[in-house]
């Protein structure tokens, strides 16, 4: 099902620059459910890469793999030039710091108001003082325009609220790679576009090397460098935005309409 | 639940059938033994090495303490009340109502005192964490804690094993002095008995070997609650249910646990006797 488009310069390039993630023959079932069957991805660093798939088709369980909550039955899986099924629990711990993953459902910690959810990841930074860790609290929520609601508690936060408490807490690290997982779901399409920037505003600044999951076409317009569509464990099609969306490949274009 | 209805069909073929199903059950029985030893090494192994959640372990045991102080407070009174004004007749009969305050105490702080507390606990506290982890499984913020470098092993389960073995005792020596104030209550219903009395009476009939064993029993029963409530939770299924099944099994098992934990203690103290 490869597209016929011409993506060959594109490719090349991608050869050409160090990779932060690179998937080999990643291969994932559960129990005789083959989710994920020969996937070979690279990530190059500073790139956004979108990933386009129907429900179901394994986009999440691709990135769980990449960070090891879920474990990958065969295949190899190099994040810094890492191999991720080989490393030590510390040395995995090291590289998840440097990696931020927003989570389809948000995984907002109940028991924690924004503020202290936000500085859950930075904890075992001893060297940050207070003012410096309130300030990056405040711009972090400023970011995603949460700033009023820093002392709630994530209950009394709206679906969309929760969505953006979410990314905000993933991007307070400032991590070199970037997983998204849905970043404007359920968000009104004028959110959606500023969160689209927001992501695009942290690839240039930090120059972060991100996957978006997406089912948000304009999102995936304005954030991707470059767009992959999974389908039954499988990389389906790849190439650019402007490539993809003249795709000759009818189930191709669809995703696109 | 369906191996027992497959045996309720099958029950009149042959023997060989049922032995298979006391295999399974029996299987399932050590396996899941084997599993919660396991978590329990595991919580020791974690607990030795640093980082240590100072904080949230204090947190954790300021929450669990409090929440149970009230429940803790009118169960105690109440079970050193009904326990004086039940036993009064029956030593009345023998002419040893001045006993009533040595053997009431005696019995509360012995064994009722800290297995109806710790039962207590296990309702209030094992479910409570049962229900919370496994919510947190489900809600995915347990791997989220993961994902963000923070062992979510230590940063739970540790402090809240720990925290639960180190309420405990004090919430179990609490309920002791209110079921024994309970006690005197009762006692002065139908008699007249000073509170200094009673209270020098109770102290006098009480040696070494009836505090002794009793407070060191409740560290385990804390310790069971925590690690069952906490294996419970971090083993849920995924899915909502899932939340209620941890709950339930929590306080189920963790209740379970006292009683034999207590039997246990009963034969090593009479060693020492
Ligand atoms: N922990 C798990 N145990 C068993 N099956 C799982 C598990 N996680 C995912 N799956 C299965 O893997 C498949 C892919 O799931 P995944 O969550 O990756 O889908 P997705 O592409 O992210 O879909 P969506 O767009 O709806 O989020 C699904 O069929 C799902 O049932
Ligand atoms: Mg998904």
């Amino acid at each position: 099902m490869e597209t016929k488009t011409d993506h060959t310069i594109l490719k090349t390039e991608i050869e050409k620059m160090n990779s932060a993630v690179e998937l080999k023959h990643l291969k994932k079932s559960f129990k005789d459910k083959h989710v994920l069957i020969d996937i070979n991805l690279k990530l190059a660093k500073g790139e956004n890469l979108v990933v386009l798939g129907k429900s179901g088709s394994g986009k999440s369980v691709l990135i769980k793999c990449l960070v090891g909550l879920i474990d990958a039955d065969d295949g190899e899986l190099i994040v810094f030039d890492k191999n991720i099924s080989e490393t030590s629990s510390d040395e995995l711990n090291t590289i998840r710091k440097k990696i931020g993953f927003l989570f389809q459902s948000g995984a907002l910690y109940d028991s924690m108001s924004v503020r202290e959810n936000l500085e859950f990841p930075l904890r075992d930074q001893k060297k940050i003082f207070k003012a410096e860790l309130n300030k990056l609290v405040e711009e972090a929520l400023a970011d995603v325009g949460l700033s009023e609601a820093i002392d709630k508690m994530p209950s009394e936060l709206s679906g969309g609220m929760r969505k953006r408490l979410g990314l905000a807490r993933t991007m307070i690290l400032k991590p070199e790679i970037m997983l998204y997982d849905e970043p404007t779901t359920g968000l009104d399409p004028i959110t959606s576009k500023e969160i689209s920037k927001l992501i695009l505003e942290v690839q240039k600044k930090y120059n972060t090397s991100s996957i978006i999951i997406t089912h948000d076409i304009e999102c995936a317009k304005i954030t991707a460098n470059r767009i992959i569509i999974l389908k039954d464990g499988l990389l389906a099609a790849e190439g650019t935005f402007k490539n993809l969306e003249k795709s000759e490949d009818k189930w191709v274009r669809s995703f696109f309409e | 639940m369906s191996v027992i209805i497959q045996i309720k069909d099958k029950e009149t073929e042959s023997s060989i059938k049922k032995e298979t199903f006391f295999n399974t059950t029996l299987k399932n029985f050590f396996l899941e033994i084997s599993l919660i030893t396991r978590f329990a090494a595991h919580f020791f192994i974690e607990l030795l090495k640093p980082p240590y959640e100072f904080g949230e372990l204090l947190k954790q045991s300021y929450l669990i303490g409090c929440k149970s102080l009230p429940l803790v407070g009118i169960t105690g009174f109440i079970m050193g009340l009904v326990l004086t004004i039940q036993s009064r007749p029956t030593l009345v009969q023998f002419g040893a109502e001045s006993w009533l305050p040595a053997m009431v105490g005696v019995s509360i702080i012995r064994e009722i005192g800290p297995v109806i507390t710790a039962l207590i606990f296990a309702g209030k506290v094992g479910s409570g964490i049962g229900a919370e982890l496994a919510s947190m499984k489900v809600t995915e913020q347990i791997d989220a804690m993961e994902v963000s470098g923070t062992n979510p092993f230590k940063y739970i389960v540790v402090t809240r094993i720990l925290s639960t073995s180190l309420m405990l005792p004090i919430l179990v020596v609490f309920a002791d002095v209110i079921a024994l104030y309970g006690s005197y209550v009762g006692v002065n219903l139908k008699g007249d008995v000073s509170f200094h009395l009673f209270f020098s009476q109770v102290i006098e009939s009480l040696d070494f070997m009836d505090v002794f064993p009793a407070l060191i029993k409740t560290f385990f029963f804390g310790f069971a609650i925590g690690l069952i409530g906490c294996y419970n939770g971090y083993n849920s299924n995924k899915g909502t249910e899932g939340v209620g099944i941890s709950a339930n099994a929590a306080v189920v098992y963790a209740s379970l646990l006292v009683f034999i934990i207590d039997m246990m203690a009963v034969q090593v103290t009479s060693l020492f006797m």
